[in-house]
C-alpha cells in the first residue's frame, strides 16, 4: 500500500519538555536536559518521516487474537484452518494454533526484573507480538462484526492492502521431531 | 575447511576434530582460556571468564565422547552477550543498574546450546542494555576491534564479534534489534544471523524493543552459524513471539547448488539512501560477480528507502526501550552511561499516536518487502557504508542521526545474515548483507556458506 504523505510533527520548546519529563517523574540536570533537546530533535525528525493519515478501517496493527476457549474442539479447529484458508485466498498460512494453545511455563523468577524495576518485569511478561505474529493473523482479526461469514471475511481481506502482509508459511515440523 | 589450528578453528572443524577424536574438548578449551588470558587485555570482548565452569563442561563433554556421544557442538567453547541469563553466572547487560544480577535460570537459548553440549566460556561484553553505544563512563570498558584495536567493533553485540573474530571462543550468541548482531558482524570481519521473528526464543534474553528484537548466532563462517542455528531453532511456548519454524536442518543444506537463484542487488541503498565508500562499492561489484560464478541471476531489486524502514524502527526502539526501563531510570538516572540516556530518555516524548504511526507504517513496509520476494529468492548490500570508523568518533546520538542499513531487515520482519565480503586496502574487513523473505532462514545461510567458499576470504584473520 502507498505512503500517505508524512505529517508535521508539534515542535516542543525545552520549557514544555521539562514539563512532559517532570509529569514522567524524571529529574534532569541541565547537562542531561541539554542531551534531551539534541536527542529529541532527530527523533521528532524520524516520528515527521512516518505517514500518519490512514483510513480509519485500515488498521489491524495492533491487535491481538485470543486462545481459543478450552473446549474448542480438534474438530472446531479444522474448520476454523479451512475458514481462514479461504479467507486467504487459498493461501493456508501457519496458523501458530500450537503456539496459542499450548500451556505456557510458570514465568521464571528473574533476577533481572527485581533489578531493573516493575516495569521491566510487566514489559517482559506482555511482550508485544511481533509482526511475525501479527502477519499470520487473517485480514479481519479486527473487524468482528464482519466475520460471520466466509463471505464477509473474504471482502473484508480483499478490501485491505495488508491482507498481503504474510509470512510464508514453514513446514510444520511433526511432533515427534519438534525440538 | 577453514584451515585453522587451535584456536583458530571453525565450529564446522573443531567438530569434526573432536567426532574423529584428534581434538580433546578439555585441549581446546585450554587452548581457548590461555588465548582470552593473553589476547582480552587488548579488545576487552569479555566482561566475565567462566574459567572453572567452562572446564568442567568440557570434561563433561570428553566423558560424553567416550561414552559415544556425538554432536556437532559437543566441546564446542562459545560465549554469550551479557544479556543472556546465565543460571547462577552474573549477568549485567554491561551496565550498573544489573552489576550484581545473578539469574536462577538459562535463557531458553542458553539451555539449548548446553543441552547439545556447548562449552560456556564466559559473558561477553554489550553496548548498556543493547542500545547504549561503547561507552566509558561504565564499570567495564567498551569491546575494541580485533583487526584494529583502536576501531569500533560495532554493536551492540561488540563482545561477541570481537570475540569470535579474535578466535577467542568459536561461536557467540547475539541479539539483533536494529542491526546489533549484522553490525559487529561485518566490522569484525565473521558471520552473524538475524533469523526469522519467532524461530529462536528469547525467553531470558534482556529485552531492548520486543517488537524487533531477536536472539541469533554469530561465528567465523556461515556454516557455523547455521550448526548453531540447528541447536537454537525451535518453539518454545514462554516467548509469547515464538512459532514452530520450519524443519529443516541449516547445516545440512548449505552445499545445494544456487544455479538460477533470484539475486536482487539493492543498488539504490548503498549508492544513494546510504551512500558506500568506494571501497564498499568495490567490494559490492565483485560480491555480485562471485555470486554470477556461481549461478546466481543478479539483478537489481528495489525497496522503500533505508530511511522508511529507519524512521520506524528507531521510532519503535526508543519508545519500547523507553518503556522497559522508565522505573529504572526515575530511581538511577545518573548509573545509566550517557550514551544511554541520549539514546532512550528521548522515548519519554513519544507520543502513542506516534508509536502506533510507527506500528502501522511497519505493516506496510513488511508487505511491500514482501513482494519485492516474489520475484527474488534473496537481496544483497553492504550492512554499513565503510569499514568499521575509529571508537572515538562513535556519537551519542548516531542511533538517530544515521540511518542503518541494517535496520530494513528488523522492521521488515525477515531474516538476515552477514558474512565478511572482503577487507579494505589496510586489512579491515567489509560486510555483505544476504537477505531472505520470511522463514528463508536456510536459503541466506546456503547463499552466504556458498559466498564464502568462492570468495576465499575465510583464512584470514586478525593479528593481535
Amino acid at each position: 500500500m502507498a505512503a500517505q504523505p508524512a505529517t508535521t510533527v508539534p515542535m516542543i520548546s525545552p520549557a514544555e519538555m521539562q514539563i512532559l519529563i517532570s509529569r514522567a517523574g524524571l529529574v534532569l540536570n541541565p547537562g542531561q536536559m541539554a542531551d534531551l533537546v539534541l536527542a529529541w530533535r532527530q527523533v521528532a525528525g524520524l516520528i515527521a518521516a512516518i505517514p500518519q493519515g490512514r483510513k480509519l478501517t485500515d488498521d489491524m496493527a495492533l491487535t491481538f487474537r485470543l486462545p481459543p476457549p478450552a473446549g474448542a474442539t480438534s474438530a472446531s479447529r479444522a474448520a476454523d484452518k479451512q475458514t481462514r484458508a479461504e479467507v486467504d485466498g487459498g493461501s493456508v498460512r501457519r496458523t501458530g494454533q500450537a503456539a496459542r494453545t499450548a500451556p505456557r511455563k510458570p514465568a521464571p523468577k528473574s533476577a533481572r526484573s527485581a533489578a531493573a524495576g516493575p516495569a521491566l518485569k510487566a514489559a517482559t511478561a506482555r511482550s508485544p507480538k511481533t509482526a511475525a505474529s501479527r502477519a499470520r493473523k487473517p485480514a479481519t482479526k479486527n473487524t468482528a462484526a464482519a466475520a460471520h461469514t466466509t463471505a464477509a471475511k473474504a471482502a473484508a481481506a480483499k478490501s485491505s492492502a495488508r491482507a498481503k502482509v504474510k509470512l510464508k508459511a514453514p513446514t510444520r515440523r511433526p511432533a515427534s521431531r519438534r525440538r | 575447511m577453514t584451515g585453522g589450528s587451535p584456536p583458530f578453528l571453525s565450529i564446522a572443524d573443531a567438530s569434526r576434530l573432536i567426532a574423529a577424536k584428534k581434538l580433546s574438548p578439555v585441549e581446546l578449551t585450554r587452548a581457548l582460556l590461555a588465548r582470552i588470558a593473553a589476547v582480552d587485555p587488548q579488545i576487552n570482548a569479555f566482561l566475565l571468564v567462566t574459567e572453572r565452569q567452562a572446564l568442567a563442561a568440557a570434561r563433561a563433554a570428553e566423558r560424553a565422547i567416550a561414552a559415544g556421544r556425538r554432536g556437532p557442538l559437543l566441546g564446542i567453547p562459545v560465549g554469550y552477550k551479557d544479556i543472556y541469563e546465565t543460571a547462577g553466572v552474573r549477568t549485567t547487560a554491561h551496565s550498573r543498574i544489573l552489576a550484581e544480577n545473578v539469574p536462577e535460570e538459562d535463557a531458553e537459548t542458553v539451555r539449548r546450546l548446553h543441552a547439545a553440549g556447548a562449552v560456556m566460556l564466559g559473558k561477553l561484553a554489550t553496548h548498556e542494555f543493547a542500545i547504549g553505544g561503547p561507552a566509558f563512563d561504565l564499570p567495564w570498558p567498551p569491546a575494541r576491534n580485533p583487526w584494529d584495536v583502536r576501531r569500533f567493533t560495532g554493536g551492540s553485540s561488540s563482545g561477541s564479534g570481537a570475540a569470535v573474530a579474535a578466535g577467542l571462543v568459536l561461536g557467540a550468541l547475539g541479539s539483533d534489534t536494529g542491526g546489533s548482531i549484522r553490525l559487529p558482524a561485518a566490522y569484525c570481519g565473521i558471520a552473524g544471523l538475524k533469523p526469522t521473528p519467532g524461530l529462536v526464543s528469547r525467553r531470558g534474553v534482556i529485552p531492548l524493543a520486543p517488537s524487533l528484537d531477536t536472539a541469533g548466532p554469530m561465528a567465523w563462517t556461515a556454516q557455523d552459524c547455521a550448526i548453531l542455528l540447528d541447536a537454537l531453532a525451535g518453539y518454545d511456548p514462554s516467548d509469547p513471539a515464538s512459532v514452530p519454524g520450519p524443519f529443516v536442518s541449516y547445516a545440512s543444506g548449505l552445499d545445494a547448488p544456487l544455479k538460477g537463484l533470484r539475486v536482487g542487488l539493492l543498488r539504490r541503498f548503498y549508492e544513494h539512501d546510504v551512500p558506500g565508500s568506494p571501497e564498499v562499492l568495490q567490494m559490492m561489484a565483485r560480491a555480485a560477480s562471485t555470486l554470477r560464478s556461481l549461478g546466481c541471476r543478479v539483478t537489481e531489486a528495489s525497496l522503500p528507502s533505508v530511511q522508511d524502514y529507519n524512521a520506524v524502527g528507531r521510532v519503535i526502539i526508543s519508545a519500547e526501550a523507553y518503556a522497559l526501563h522508565e522505573a529504572t531510570l526515575k530511581t538511577r538516572l545518573s548509573d545509566f552511561s550517557r550514551v544511554f540516556r541520549v539514546r532512550v530518555l528521548a522515548g519519554a516524548l513519544i507520543r502513542a499516536a506516534d508509536y502506533i504511526a510507527a506500528q502501522r507504517r511497519r505493516t506496510d513496509l513488511i508487505a511491500e518487502t514482501a513482494r519485492v520476494f516474489e520475484r527474488f529468492d534473496v537481496l544483497v548490500a553492504p550492512p554499513t557504508a565503510g569499514a568499521p570508523p575509529p571508537l572515538t568518533e562513535q556519537r551519542p546520538d548516531d542511533g538517530f542521526s544515521r540511518p542503518l542499513l541494517t535496520t530494513v531487515a528488523n522492521v521488515a520482519a525477515i531474516p538476515s545474515l552477514v558474512v565478511c565480503g572482503g577487507f579494505t586496502a589496510t586489512g579491515l574487513p567489509l560486510g555483505l548483507e544476504i537477505l531472505g523473505p520470511a522463514w528463508g532462514d536456510a536459503m541466506v545461510l546456503r547463499v552466504g556458506h556458498q559466498f564464502e567458499q568462492a570468495a576465499g576470504l575465510r583464512g584470514r584473520r586478525p593479528e593481535l
